[in-house]
């Protein structure tokens, strides 16, 4: 599927409290290693879930990461 | 012989906080109207003496990652636990204080699996997956401090891309149906989720719910009109945000042809809650 790695970056957010901590303290260098687009990668740091949901990723992850949920 | 002692569904945030926090007073005096309705369902329920409860809902990206997203997915085993996640989102706090461990009843689970895919089905089998709201919720209202019967619990991929079908998810139902007239057991079988909340799963319309949707289909249940409910299109679903919908599809083809009862309906705005019963007795 074309979001694969924004969904999947989402669900590890929700699910791996390390990587999550890592994502708070340093967005661009948690996210280094992992595929994804300039457009999407600034969305995750600026964390910017309206523009992360337009680019395909799931609601129910954006809406339930803990600490940072969209609600 | 066996046979479906019971029938309904519902929509499974049943926790008045979370309706308080994102809706306000009217949104947990519904809520609370629902649970009282739901809670007197559960007598008919208990009343019913099922030997095992069939509990069709969706997975909500809690329990399958994108590693894998099954279609339709039977959870086969002895037990089942409760999905456990520290800082939970609100709806899931539901689950706090419920039991760890429930029983499957672990031959319907197999039969409805084994005997699915030598009919066509390829459902996913899961030995390990656990409960959200979307089942408990439900379960531990309907059933309070009733012991619960063995669950079979089936998830329906209502929303990754692409989903099953509604005619999929009614022909799955329509299956599970066989099962129990082939087997001894005494069955109920419930669905959750719904009515219409979060169209086109954008974070930009949370708070919108489509009650001219909900109408139809409420109707079209009571009707009978299973055809034009197995019609449904994804598109229809997403647009409407009845993506839940596709639960209640296969508890629909477990009971065809029987009528719903509407026990229970209220616009809300940001969802509208429903509960049905099936006369199947």
């Amino acid at each position: 599927m074309s979001h694969y790695e924004t969904n999947v970056v989402l669900y590890r957010l929700k699910k791996d409290e390390t990587f999550r901590d890592r994502f708070r303290a340093d967005p661009r260098r948690a996210l280094a290693d992992v595929d994804l687009t300039e457009e999407e990668r600034e969305a995750f740091v600026r964390w910017d879930t309206r523009r992360l949901n337009d680019l395909g990723g799931m609601l129910h992850l954006l809406i339930s990461i803990p600490g940072l949920g969209a609600h | 012989m066996g046979r479906i002692v019971y029938a309904a569904a519902m929509s499974h945030v049943l926790y008045p906080d979370y309706y308080g926090q994102n809706v306000g007073p009217h949104g947990r005096r519904m809520v609370e109207e629902l649970i009282a309705v739901v809670r007197e369902m559960g007598r008919s329920l208990a009343a019913a003496a099922p030997d095992a409860l069939v509990v069709i809902a969706d997975d909500h990206l809690n329990v399958f990652s994108f590693d894998a997203i099954p279609a339709l997915c039977v959870r086969v085993g002895r037990s089942v636990g409760r999905m456990v996640q520290r800082d939970a989102i609100e709806f899931d706090r539901a689950l706090d204080g419920l039991p760890d461990r429930y029983a499957v009843h672990e031959d319907l689970a197999n039969a409805i699996l084994e005997k699915g895919v030598q009919a066509g089905f390829d459902f996913a089998a899961s030995w390990s997956a656990p409960l959200d709201h979307a089942f408990l919720s439900p379960v531990s209202t309907l059933y309070g401090a009733r012991p619960v019967p063995p669950l079979v619990p089936f998830w329906v991929n209502c929303f990754v891309t692409p989903q099953p079908t509604a005619k999929r998810c009614f022909d799955a139902g329509r299956h599970i149906a066989r099962v129990v007239a082939e087997g001894p057991w005494q069955v109920a079988v419930i669905a959750t989720g719904g009515l219409s909340h979060f169209p086109e799963l954008s974070l930009a319309r949370i708070g919108q719910s489509d009650p001219d949707f909900d109408r139809r289909v409420v109707k079209l249940m009571e009707a009978g009109d299973h055809g034009a409910m197995s019609a449904l299109t994804a598109k229809e679903l997403h647009e409407s945000g009845s993506h839940e919908l596709l639960n209640w599809l296969v508890l629909l083809g477990a009971v065809s042809p029987a009528r719903a009862r509407v026990r229970f309906y209220g616009e809300m705005g940001r969802v509208d809650l429903a509960a049905l019963e099936w006369d199947v007795a």
